[in-house]
């Protein structure tokens, strides 16, 4: 037992130990952080407030768009100033705004034609017209008034009729056995944010196994090292080894990720927007991580012991790759209906439940059994998976030569 | 002490198709210097293989001082295989400690023994460097140390003396006799006869899987018979593979090889020579092991057909 310690700690502190590791570790949490709070900031930063003039040559709706306009605010600031548009005929106050813009003293100018009314038209002449944002509020500015216009010719008060077309503020609160909470979205990026990381680092610290494993085959040390102790045991040891330095970095990354949803954003001024990573939720991703890296890292083990070169090795991982791009391909269909048959049968295939399973967890809370019953399977499934990978591992590692096919791998499972 | 460091009783394995160790039977005694010598593909790596337990065989028993080759067992034997190989990313003393512990050694033990060692073999300011800045040589050193490290009561090297310059190569030459005289049991794989036939005691001859022949070099040899001349003259020697009990006639430029039949008399050819050419050697010479592996590889060969 103390040799497979042995391998399990130079594994362990060769990993660890390396600039590779501490770059990523480090460099995770960051991306992570960009991900789930860029989006926030960048919504509220939207840099100076614009200049405007409105040309308005009825003078029906000029003024009315101008108040709303200036009433907008954007990170307690004002988000346009309006500018009075020069004196002269139509043509030339247009020809001197026109000519404004172009030498980027104004950001634009709003024309309301005269038709504007019966035609339901207006125009924005910009230098930048791909602001989607503020384009909304002026298009939202400019209805309001042609609104407002054509309800006081019918005889009817606008902010009558306002008060009583409002519309409807849904929130949407998730309900669960902790508790309800407000969330504005961010629930769905969260499942999405917390699988992508599974993904990633399921696939990450697999490969890491697998070349590995190629590595010390093709340093021919695994001869000297299957000298001295099993086969089997050096297999265990180096997935033992290889997990816990997976495990290390999943740690820190899980510690950020529930440190960003603790604060909830609010260091950010976003309180709310990224929603609470719940205690159970996350030790249930570090039981996933740990199920899905065993069962992953086997696999890839033995297809690393298959072959003498990483460039070997990309075609023959596809099809270990295939169950972890396929959890990918399904997950919006399990998001949609968590609770469907589909979602369910798929949660609880071993292959896919580190994700899938996961995935409905975020989003729902599926019954225990279920979660109990995906976490028996995965074992289940672990404990062949390893067998027959360290049985391949046995023979691959001192195969040199031509890569073998996918079905003579199969066969070395039955050699002894 | 007739008791035999490994002893292997028909073992045999064979791979897809073909066979590689077939019926193989060795006694390797204790405390001396073993060769086991034969062409590239003889089965000889295989052989050491199914020693350490790295492949199983398929039929026949493994002995490791005097008991079933077992873990505890294997533990005694010091492997270099023919294919060296290191961590190239770790550093010299960690390495070995890792290697060290695989035997069953405590790692502080370990670490305590690999100073005396690495200044041993001239390595002592690498200790805490990473392989890869080694060179190929001060590496070989590294592996034979990593080998030597546990204290082995047998050691097992596959091809020593390939990959060693000529100095290098006496260096290890020394080392393995070093060895031998602190009453370690040495067992030496190698497909050049000639390099390691100086050191060893005893040999085993295997070819295709079989073992052709095996016992104390001298024996051997002396099976063999001091039937050989070496002559060397000028001349026209064409004359000399027509004489009486003359079997084969090799042609080395500078001098011929003369293999005699049995019971044929050195003196008769001597005679015969000196009357007709210009001599400026002759010796009676043992069988080299090289030209007794292909004596016997064509007289089993002939018994085969």
């Amino acid at each position: 037992m103390s040799r497979v310690l042995s391998v399990v700690r130079r594994e362990y502190l060769e990993r660890v130990r390396s600039k590779a590791f501490i770059v990523s570790t480090i460099l995770g949490p960051t991306l992570l952080a960009g991900i789930l709070i860029a989006p926030i900031l960048l919504t509220r930063q939207r840099g100076r407030a614009l200049h405007v003039a409105i040309l308005d040559p009825s003078g029906l709706l000029g003024s009315e768009v101008t108040q709303s306009l200036a009433r907008r605010r954007a990170a307690g600031r004002e988000r346009f100033v309006i500018e009075p548009p020069p004196p002269g005929t139509a043509d030339q106050t247009r020809a001197a705004l026109q000519e404004r813009v172009v030498q980027g003293t104004l950001d634009g100018y709003l024309y309301l034609p005269p038709d504007a009314l019966e035609r339901s038209a207006a125009e924005y002449y910009g230098k930048n017209v791909s602001n989607v944002m503020d384009l909304q509020l002026m298009d939202k500015a400019v209805e309001d008034a042609l609104v407002s216009r054509r309800l006081a010719r019918e005889g009817l008060d606008p902010e009558r009729v306002r008060s009583l077309t409002r519309r409807v503020d849904l929130k949407t609160i998730r309900v669960t056995a902790r508790g309800a909470r407000e969330d504005r979205g961010g629930s769905f990026l969260l499942s999405l944010v917390l699988m992508m990381l599974l993904y990633t680092t399921m696939a990450m610290w697999g490969t890491a196994m697998m070349n590995g494993v190629i590595e010390e085959k093709s340093n021919r040390v695994v001869e000297v090292v299957v000298s001295s102790l099993p086969a089997s045991r050096l297999f265990a040891g180096k997935l033992l080894g290889v997990g816990a330095a997976g495990l290390t970095q999943f740690l820190v990354w899980a510690a950020c990720l529930a440190a960003i949803s603790a604060s909830g954003g609010a260091a950010w001024g976003a309180a709310g927007a990224v929603p609470e990573l719940s205690p159970f939720l996350l030790v249930a991703f570090v039981l996933f991580f740990l199920l899905g890296y065993f069962l992953y890292g086997a696999m890839y083990a033995s297809i690393g012991a298959a072959v003498n070169t990483t460039q070997e090795a990309q075609s023959l991982a596809f099809p270990v790759m295939m169950p972890l791009i396929l959890s990918i391909v399904f997950y919006p269909m399990v998001l949609a209906a968590p609770d469907s048959t589909a979602a369910v049968v798929l949660s609880l295939v071993p292959f896919f439940a580190p994700l899938l399973m996961f995935l409905r967890m975020t989003a729902v809370s599926p019954p225990a059994w279920q979660v109990a019953l995906s976490m028996f399977l995965m074992l289940g499934a672990i404990a062949v998976i390893t067998w027959a990978a360290a049985r391949i591992y046995r023979v691959g590692i001192l195969m040199y030569g031509k890569r073998p096919t996918f079905p003579e791998i199969l066969r070395w499972v039955g050699r002894a | 002490m007739s008791e035999s460091a490994i002893r292997l009783s028909g073992v045999t394995k064979a791979f897809a198709g073909h066979v590689a160790v077939s019926e193989l039977s060795l006694a390797i005694p204790r405390g001396s210097v073993f060769g086991l010598l034969g062409p590239n593909g003889a089965g000889k790596t295989t052989t050491l293989r199914m020693v350490m337990d790295i492949l199983g065989a398929d039929s026949g028993t493994i002995e490791i001082l005097g008991r079933p080759a077992d873990q505890a067992a294997r533990d005694r034997i010091g492997y270099m295989p023919e294919e060296r190989g290191l961590y190239p990313r770790m550093v010299v003393d960690e390495q070995l400690a890792f290697f060290a512990t695989l035997k069953g050694l405590s790692r502080r033990e370990a670490l305590r023994r690999v100073g005396p060692w690495l200044e041993r073999v001239g390595l002592g300011e690498w200790r805490k460097r990473k392989l890869y800045e080694l060179s190929k040589g001060m590496q070989q050193k590294v592996q034979f140390v990593a080998t030597v490290l546990p204290d082995p009561d047998v050691l097992i090297l596959d091809e020593p003396l390939a990959g060693l310059d000529p100095v290098a190569a006496d260096a290890m030459r020394e080392t393995l006799l070093d060895l031998r005289r602190q009453g370690k049991t040495l067992v030496l794989s190698s497909h050049q006869m000639e390099t390691v036939e100086r050191l060893c005691d005893s040999i085993a001859l295997i070819d295709r899987g079989r073992k052709l022949l095996d016992g104390p070099v001298r024996e051997v040899k002396a099976r063999h018979g001091k039937n050989t001349v070496v002559l060397a003259f000028d001349g026209d020697g064409a004359f000399l593979a027509g004489l009486p009990g003359v079997q084969k006639v090799s042609d080395f430029g500078r001098y011929v090889e003369i293999r005699l039949a049995e019971g044929s008399d050195p003196q008769a050819i001597l005679k015969e020579a000196a009357t007709r050419l210009r001599l400026s050697r002759f010796e009676i010479v043992e069988p080299s092991l090289h030209d007794i592996f292909v004596e016997e590889v064509t007289a089993h060969g002939e018994a085969a057909a």
